[in-house]
């Protein structure tokens, strides 16, 4: 078993708090005043400050100090979370980000800076910002107390959340002269200490004039984590002090030897510093924690995938050896490790799954920040944030979505003046959406900005070779030269798009996702793309046909019905379509596709597939049946073999290749296309 | 009770005695701590302490006590010296100026 490496935990647990920091402060854009967000920021932004110093992330823990105390003017409804100040507030998260997961990228100067531009937004000339022990929090009020007797008494897990009782003691003493005395009574003896628990209590004794919202705000994070009484004092008179451990070498030495009994309770008698008896306690079990879930490192969940991957190879081997004997009770054993290993697969499969809001949310920022750049107002619309996904797919799916966004915003929405000449509202809109469609997930990106311009993209193409001039090409295919490489229409070249750098690539990762991109857009009403995704990349059902002498897989999903094909239809020659229940279905033959020789089967038969709108027909020698399919990559060798999107291993230990349905379907349509327009023609 | 520095069990803490390895710590002084023999810690190396540590020690002792055992804590570091008084349960050294005027007042 691998070790967990702590400061990689509180890394996953900083993403976290990063999201939620983030997700606060572009709330905070919308609801300025909504108390809920800059209370979460704050929870955010503290528990950083203290988990970062636990793990010794020093600059991060002083950075982040800063942060939050130019944040809790904020708080206390001295300064308006303005769109600057958010935008500032984004940036020091970034650099904070940056110090716990590439500190050696990072340059100081950067930080400095940032800190600056907050203290001109939160509190230019406002002395109180400054770093000082003397917070502003020792302000007096109009109730004057002496001092204040506090008792402080802290929920077990108060330490694992990266809380620090000494901290607080310590910003007790900034608002004045404080004597706190621990009270030991909670302390269980070795064998029943739960270490990371917290049992310590104090009862502190503080000779200061500030009032009692000072004292609360010192805890102010902690509150529904621990009992706070606070009792004001009209004289303060500070106990004696006698220290609960002493130094064997230290001066005066009162002894060697320091048994507890020896060392009086501080503060009073009716404390005693000892239990009279050894206390026992039995460890806290899980259980009675209510641990529902646990953290697992993603390099575990892959091996775990891979095995089971092997797994399924293995099972379909026993299951073909199973087939072909005679012995009965291997048959049923073979069945019942058949069932076993298909629902290990779902529930391993099950553990990968990830909703893709976690991803959605990272993008509200990329919009935000495009927003401002090109001055366009946009609202983005999220929806289907709870949809799943293989956590490998949620990576990958990461840049595709920027680029697509960043495209929507930076070609798709009109700028201001564009938008009002159309009578279209101002502020422009995307939507980001997610939907699951049988066995595979829609990630579609729409936009209501002006729509492709056809024309242009065409003369385009005409000005850089791609096409001849004047050729035949349907909306769809002039659409699709967008993802040519190196294909752009934007007229000037700007920092986000414009270079022909992108489309392209969304098409690749897509496609080596074993998904596909379908474009749709309007004139003047807008542009959707949706990304076609399986749900996993690692296991599928599949149908095992075959061509020739060759087995291929065609992923189950996309398998509408099977039909066998009519002798006319096998008969004829340049016709291809079919006629499925009235409806014409063009079809390929696999034969011809993969140039097999040899006669074919007297008796062919009809896959209809499907993505989305389209059925294409894929003609086989023979359907063979379901299959249990472990994708297993190509190599670099067959990288330009585009209808293949991988292959798998047989029972029988040979490989058959899995047909990328997206391929097919966009070669049939590209045929049946050329066939209408040369009929018409 | 007469012990000599032979007849004492003894254990150095690291350097990190943080909520992030006190377990191992506490795991350290458990299996340290068996017999009758006094029991002496080290804390000269603790560069990292926080609550926790100040905690075990404490059982420690409780632990030592209701036993029957002298538990002789020795050299503490200057890191750790300062988490002790912090939480209150070392002397720290006396103010040198202003708060405790401002204490009387």
């Amino acid at each position: 078993m691998n070790s967990v490496d702590p400061v990689e935990v509180f890394r996953q647990e900083a993403s976290e708090l990063f999201e939620t920091l983030e997700g606060a402060l572009l709330d905070l854009c919308q609801r300025p005043d909504d108390r809920e967000l800059i209370d979460a920021a704050f929870r955010a932004l503290h528990t950083i400050k203290g988990s970062g110093a636990m793990f010794g992330f020093d600059k991060v823990a002083a950075f982040t100090h800063e942060f939050e105390t130019a944040f809790e003017l904020i708080r206390r409804g001295e300064v308006k979370p303005t769109q600057e100040l958010i935008s500032v507030g984004l940036a020091a998260k970034d650099y904070i980000r940056a110090l716990i997961h590439a500190p050696e990228t990072v340059d100081s100067i950067i930080g400095d800076a940032i800190l600056d531009e907050l203290k001109q937004l939160v509190a230019p000339g406002i002395p109180a910002f400054e770093s000082s022990p003397d917070r502003p929090g020792a302000v007096p009020s109009e109730h004057h107390a002496a001092g204040w007797l506090l008792q402080l008494e802290f929920d077990a897990q108060i330490l694992r959340n990266g809380s620090n009782p000494l901290d607080m003691l310590e910003d007790l003493a900034k608002l004045g002269p404080c004597f706190a005395v621990p009270i030991t009574t909670d302390i269980p003896l070795l064998d029943a200490l739960e270490p990371e628990d917290c049992y310590l209590k104090w009862e502190v004794t503080l000779s200061s004039d500030c009032d009692k919202a000072a004292i609360e705000d010192v805890f102010m994070f902690v509150l529904d984590e621990m009992k706070l009484g606070i009792t004001p004092l009209a004289r303060v008179e500070l106990p004696e002090f006698a220290p609960l451990l002493q130094e064997a070498d230290s001066e005066p030495p009162p002894s060697a030897t320091v048994p507890v009994s020896a060392a009086p309770d501080a503060a009073a008698a009716e404390r005693p510093a000892l239990p009279a008896e050894p206390r026992r306690e039995e460890p806290k079990r899980n259980e009675e924690r209510g641990i529902a879930t646990v953290r697992v490192q993603a390099e575990r969940l892959d091996e775990l995938m891979d095995r089971v991957g092997e797994l399924v190879i293995a099972q379909a081997r026993l299951s073909q050896l199973a087939a072909t004997g005679s012995d009965l009770s291997i048959k049923l054993i073979a069945e019942e490790i058949e069932r076993l290993a298909a629902s290990l697969r779902d529930t391993t499969m099950g553990a990968r799954m990830v909703p893709i809001g976690s991803l959605f949310g990272r993008f509200r920022r990329l919009v935000h920040d495009l927003s401002r750049e090109l001055a366009k107002p946009v609202e983005f619309v999220t929806t289907g944030e709870d949809t799943e996904l293989d956590k490998t797919m949620i990576e990958c799916l990461a840049d595709p979505l920027v680029h697509l966004i960043r495209n929507a915003i930076d070609h798709g929405i009109e700028d201001a003046g564009r938008r009002a000449a159309a009578g279209k509202p101002a502020q422009g809109r995307i939507e980001l959406s997610a939907v699951h469609a049988g066995a595979q997930v829609l990630v579609t990106v729409s936009d209501n900005g002006g729509g492709l311009d056809t024309r242009r993209i065409r003369a385009k193409a005409e000005e850089q070779g791609l096409v001849a001039p004047g050729a035949a090409l349907t909306d769809h295919e002039i659409h699709q030269l967008l993802f040519h490489p190196g294909f752009s229409t934007a007229q000037t070249v700007s920092a986000l798009s414009g270079r022909g750098v992108g489309m392209d690539v969304v098409k690749k990762t897509i496609e080596n996702m074993r998904g596909s991109i379908d474009l749709i857009t309007r004139p003047g009403e807008g542009t959707t793309v949706t990304l076609r995704l399986p749900l996993t990349l690692a296991i599928i059902e599949g149908l095992l046909i075959r061509v020739g002498a060759g087995r291929y897989i065609i992923p189950l999903s996309a398998v509408e019905e099977c039909v066998e094909l009519t002798a006319a239809d096998q008969r004829s020659r340049g016709r291809s379509f079919l006629n499925v229940r009235g409806g014409l279905v063009p079809f390929l033959r696999l034969r011809e596709v993969l140039q097999m020789d040899g006669a074919a089967e007297e008796h062919q038969k009809t896959i209809i597939i499907s993505t989305g709108e389209t059925c294409v027909g894929l003609v086989a020698d023979q359907i063979i049946g379901n299959h249990q399919t472990v994708i297993k990559s190509l190599s670099k060798l067959h990288s330009d073999v585009t209808i293949f999107s991988g292959a798998t291993i047989l029972g029988d230990g040979t490989a058959a290749l899995i047909l990328d349905v997206g391929q097919l379907v966009a070669l049939a349509q590209s045929q049946a296309e050329k066939l209408q327009m040369n009929e018409a023609a | 009770m007469q012990d000599t520095i032979k007849s004492r069990r003894s254990l150095r803490l690291p350097a990190d005695c943080s909520i992030a390895a006190i377990r191992g710590v506490h795991d350290q002084i458990r299996e340290a701590f068996g017999g009758q023999r006094p029991f002496e810690i080290d804390c000269s190396d603790v560069v990292k302490a926080d609550v926790t540590s100040i905690q075990l020690l404490l059982s420690t002792t409780m632990t030592g006590a209701a036993q029957g055992r002298s538990v002789i804590l020795k050299s503490f570091s200057q890191n750790f010296r300062l988490i002790l008084q912090r939480a209150g349960v070392l002397r720290a050294p006396p103010p040198k100026h202003g708060s405790k005027d401002k204490a009387s007042s």
